[in-house]
């Protein structure tokens, strides 16, 4: 049996309700109870309507929210929670914001230089190097978050929402980018709406809905419960 | 960064105090009793001060609010959001200080051995700002009616701190205020210091004390809140 990557054990987080959503207890359960283990290797991939927790449980396992009561275990190292665009600044070129992702990563600035092209080259954004980011479409900067993210060591990913713009040529190398990092040993947890890839690239599936766990296990079988549950199909 | 998108880029940080010298003292020169031919220096030494304070405290209070990207990103440790806003106080303090000697000649004036203890005011100075930004990074995500108040208080401190008035000539009122701002007391060593004066030790440790009590409290009330805060952008 493998080694285990990450083991979240009846993990609950709670937010403060805000004024014009008053409950009795004042807190909104953004997660309750979930639990589900991985091992080294294997991808995950994160179904639910918005608002189900998906991007909160990503958050609370990379330590940016603390979570309320429950354990999360992590073996290996993180990388930061990849969302589209976040953390970029609209003023600076394509390329300084490479470098000042690459920097507040953990990345050295050499290091950072030497991977500029090959960064451009997998976001296909060759031509847009010196281009402010303002002009930049969604795509265009989903492109430049994940061929920057994936210059980072590590062993864990976390990818949120991130392949739902794009097209389909770049969808396809970041599938196959992830195929490579599973080859590696790396684990990958991915939240999408897109139920045929993460029923094509995810080892297991977590169904989670208005913060509860509803179901993991096999793709096909929580996909199918999930178009069940949600859509009525 | 926030020169960026301006025609004039960096210039601007030494264009902004030397405009803001020029309008007061065009203005004062001119309405004020003739005091000493030394009121240029008097006035560039304080509103270099006011400058520095201003666009310090002003970083200080959006950086956790305009990092909110990063931060929703990265699990990072927060305390270096208020440390980058010294951190470019201290670069805009490089330029600055070219501009101060670059206006003694313009006047005939020739600096005293005293100034060998002005970084003993920067420190101050630098110390007061990092207490205000851990105070006002929080706050200002709490309450976003901070940074409307913040400009005011600002503009207030410009005519409450001895920048184009000297204690002497200051009524009652006036005095109260500098006894309980920090920020008049700094300008004030500054001016002791460049008019080759030596101040008391009792001035030293009274500025001392409340920079340290502000810096203090800023730290306890930003400990206080930074796991949390993330939650709250």
């Amino acid at each position: 049996m493998k080694e285990n990557s990450i083991i979240v054990e009846n993990l609950i987080k709670t937010f403060k309700a805000p004024k014009n959503f008053k409950n009795k207890s004042n807190l909104i359960y953004a997660l309750n109870n979930i639990s589900f283990s991985l091992e080294k290797g294997q991808i995950l991939g994160i179904i639910g309507k918005n608002g189900s927790g998906k991007t909160t449980l990503l958050r609370t396992i990379s330590g940016i929210y603390n979570a309320t009561s429950g354990n999360i275990t992590v073996n290996g190292k993180l990388a930061p929670v990849l969302q589209i665009g976040i953390g970029f600044r609209n003023e600076i070129s394509c390329v300084e914001n490479i470098i000042m992702y690459g920097l507040l990563l953990g990345l050295q600035k050499n290091e950072i230089k030497n991977k500029i092209n090959s960064i451009l080259e997998f976001a296909d954004l060759k031509d847009f190097a010196r281009m402010k980011l303002k002009y930049f479409s969604s795509g265009m900067r989903t492109r430049l978050a994940f061929a920057t993210a994936m210059q980072i060591k590590s062993e864990i990913f976390l990818v949120d929402e991130i392949l739902a713009v794009g097209d389909m040529d770049f969808k396809q190398k970041s599938f196959d980018e992830f195929m490579r990092l599973k080859k590696e040993g790396k684990t990958i947890i991915h939240t999408t709406h897109n139920l045929s890839a993460v029923e094509r690239f995810s080892d297991k599936v977590l169904f989670l809905d208005k913060g509860k766990q509803i179901d993991i296990g096999e793709p096909k079988e929580i996909v199918t419960k999930y178009k069940k549950y949600i859509l009525g199909e | 960064m926030r020169y960026k998108e301006s025609f004039l880029s960096f210039l601007w940080i030494g264009l902004e105090p030397l405009f803001m010298f020029i309008i007061l003292y065009v203005v004062f020169s001119n309405i004020r009793e003739p005091r000493e031919e030394n009121f240029a220096i008097y006035l560039i030494s304080g509103i270099i001060f006011y400058h520095l304070f201003t666009k310090g405290t002003m970083t200080g209070l959006t950086s956790i609010k305009n990092n909110q990207g990063i931060l929703k990103s990265l699990a990072i440790n927060k305390n270096i959001f208020p440390i980058i806003a010294v951190t470019t106080t201290a670069l805009l303090l490089t330029v600055e200080v070219g501009i101060f000697f670059g206006i003694m000649p313009f006047v005939s004036f020739i600096p005293s051995w005293t100034l060998i203890m002005m970084p003993l005011v920067i420190i101050l100075l630098l110390g007061l700002i990092l207490g205000l930004s851990y105070l006002l990074s929080i706050l200002y995500v709490k309450i976003p009616d901070i940074q409307p108040i913040w400009t005011i208080l600002m503009y207030a401190l410009l005519f409450v701190s001895p920048i184009f008035w000297s204690i002497d000539q200051a009524n009652d009122i006036l005095l109260t205020i500098q006894q309980i701002n920090p920020l008049g007391q700094i300008i004030e060593l500054s001016h002791k210091i460049v008019f080759n004066e030596i101040p008391d030790i009792e001035e030293w440790l009274k500025t001392a004390l409340m920079v340290s009590a502000i810096l203090v409290i800023g730290y306890i009330f930003f400990k206080k809140f930074e796991k949390t805060i993330v939650e709250e952008l």
